[in-house]
């Protein structure tokens, strides 16, 4: 088949554009993150490492912040706590998110539509917007906020989830296992899974760049992760006082958070345009 | 059309609905006593100003009752009064919803300006130099964390060069944080526009507008565009509500006074019947936006009104 040939020739020469490029980035971060203790120069809790608010030097690569701490051992060791709140809430949150898009999908005709009305009002409301709300009434701190994270992109994997297993459900091997008298759960746990795992790998990917955002702007606004702990969003909360006269403090945590965030768009686009070739990103 | 006009003011209804409730719910998850976790900040409070608080917040009857009761008052336009300052809430984010709309329109109008060319072009050069550069500055666009823009557009636009105020009310002062708002989801735009359109170039009658030797800027502007814009309307509804979600940190940042920077006063102080409040402001806002996107497009779209 020529049209099969010419796609996957098509995906070979587009695979090292943009997975490669976000994946290696993504792995650098996750390798400085496991150093970080070893790697930092300084304690990234120690005030008065240096000066107070002096520029980037040799001896101190970011600079440092108004109590004096090395800036560039608080963006790495940063980098445990953004990743680490990633990890646990997409985990969670794909497990949870995806288990109740399955049942709406498989659950009968009345649990799909009550189910997939809530998935829709939560789905509208974006989903930093969720977990800001939920940590307000939870209070703050990095638990409290994971969790918050987690309920926040449940909706998000539900919805995705569902789609893709009604589009599924369409198919006529489900009609044909359906007549063959397998049951539901096993219908999904042997024959819907496999088929629909690829497409929730490159979701779970997206969905972590929006966890790291949220968790970002949940410490930015005071209701995340608490300060002395270098959370990225911390750290910028506590430049915004010294934007003239530091503004090494919000530049490079910022651009922590977005090289962060991009290598896992890079990975999530560059993996929903190999795996669904219906749906290629916009 | 009116048929579809009912249905949809029924979900929407059905839909804020389900919100209320969620919100009355809400005050639940917060651990151990609310009353006492709203108290934190202040000084001793006496048990009984506590014990009126709670009977005022309906939170010494059974749960479902809690729930039931605030349903029943918010359909009755009572949102409850602020912890402190016992003002109406509703009033309060009455006063600040013009602010709010204002800043998600001009944010939108940024969006949109940006992010219609940028899409239209990347269609029509798809695949080459052009379409790359756009979906490489798309990504980077949604990578950026919009609280980072803004610090960095004060502190280029308004610190450094001194063009613009950093904070307040005003025009002038409309402009960072639509541009702010405007910038992180135009890439979203450029996107749909992107798709929106390479799915009309690609129907039979534009081969036949080519086929016919029409001349290609016509065959864009006239027979594709106008489709495509079309498309673009639906997802207007879901970006509105994301440029509204985004500008409760947008609207701190740049000290905007509108309902997300009094949502994020609140929840700091733990101003639990405020947040309820804006919860089904929003949720409201949101609703009555998307219905009549959803109205809309099914005028302008024929095909949909049918189905």
């Amino acid at each position: 088949m020529i049209h099969s040939s010419a796609q996957s020739k098509k995906i070979r020469r587009q695979l090292p554009a943009t997975i490669a490029i976000g994946a290696g980035i993504a792995s650098f971060l996750v390798v400085a993150a496991i150093l970080a203790p070893f790697v930092a120069p300084y304690d990234a809790l120690k005030m008065a490492a240096g000066p107070r608010l002096s520029a980037p030097s040799g001896n101190h690569l970011f600079g440092t912040d108004d109590f004096g701490r090395d800036l560039f051992s608080r963006v790495l060791i940063g980098a445990r706590l953004s990743l680490g709140i990633g990890i646990v809430a997409v985990i969670s949150g794909l497990v949870a998110g995806g288990l109740l898009g399955l049942f709406a999908a498989f659950g009968g005709r009345h649990v799909e539509a009550v189910l997939l009305r809530l998935i829709d009002v939560l789905y509208s409301f974006p989903d930093t917007l969720v977990a800001l709300i939920l940590v307000a009434f939870l209070g703050p701190g990095i638990e409290n906020a994971t969790v918050a994270i987690t309920i926040s992109l449940i909706p998000f994997y539900a919805r995705v989830t569902y789609g893709l297993a009604v589009r599924e459900r369409a198919k006529p091997y489900v009609e044909a296992a359906r007549l063959a008298g397998i049951r539901s759960a096993r219908l999904v746990r042997v024959h819907i899974m496999p088929n629909i795992g690829h497409s929730l790998i490159s979701m779970a990917t997206l969905g972590f760049s929006s966890a790291i955002l949220s968790a970002a702007g949940l410490s930015f606004l005071g209701l995340g992760v608490q300060p002395p702990s270098p959370e990225w969003g911390a750290i910028l909360a506590s430049g915004r006082n010294y934007i003239t006269k530091a503004p090494w403090i919000l530049i490079f945590p910022g651009l922590a958070i977005f090289v962060t965030v991009l290598s896992f768009n890079l990975i999530g686009d560059g993996l929903r345009d190999l795996f669904d070739h219906r749906r290629k990103t916009p | 059309m009116l048929h579809l006009v009912f249905r949809k003011t029924v979900l929407a209804l059905v839909t804020v609905f389900v919100v209320i409730v969620l919100s009355g719910t809400l005050i639940h998850l917060v651990p151990g006593d609310p009353i006492t976790a709203m108290m934190a900040h202040s000084m001793t409070v006496p048990p009984e100003a506590m014990a009126s608080m709670r009977s005022r917040l309906g939170l010494d009857l059974p749960v479902w009752q809690q729930v039931g009761l605030y349903a029943w008052r918010v359909l009755h336009g009572d949102l409850g009064t602020t912890i402190r300052g016992n003002e109406p809430v509703l009033n309060l984010l009455m006063q600040r919803l013009p602010n709010t709309l204002l800043l998600a329109v001009s944010g939108l109008a940024v969006a949109l300006l940006i992010g219609i060319p940028s899409g239209f072009l990347a269609a029509v050069y798809r695949g080459r130099a052009t379409d790359n550069v756009i979906a490489v500055v798309a990504v980077f666009g949604v990578s950026v964390p919009a609280f980072w823009t803004g610090l960095i557009m004060i502190q280029i636009f308004a610190l450094k060069l001194g063009w613009l105020p950093v904070a307040g009310s005003g025009w002038r002062n409309l402009i960072l944080p639509s541009l702010t708002l405007g910038l992180t989801y135009c890439a979203l735009v450029a996107r749909m526009t992107r798709s929106a359109l390479l799915e009309v170039l690609g129907e039979d009658y534009i081969r036949t507008a080519r086929a016919r030797g029409l001349r290609e800027h016509q065959i864009l502007f006239v027979h594709a565009l106008r489709p495509a814009l079309i498309s673009i309307v639906t997802v207007i509804g879901l970006l509105f509500a994301y440029l509204l979600g985004g500008q409760v940190i947008v609207e701190s940042v740049f000290s905007w006074n509108g309902i997300g920077r009094l949502a994020v006063q609140a929840m700091l102080a733990r101003d639990y019947p405020m947040i309820q409040g804006f919860i089904v402001v929003f949720a409201t806002s949101v609703v009555v936006v998307s219905s009549s996107v959803d109205v809309l497009y099914s005028y302008l779209d024929p095909r949909i009104r049918t189905r």
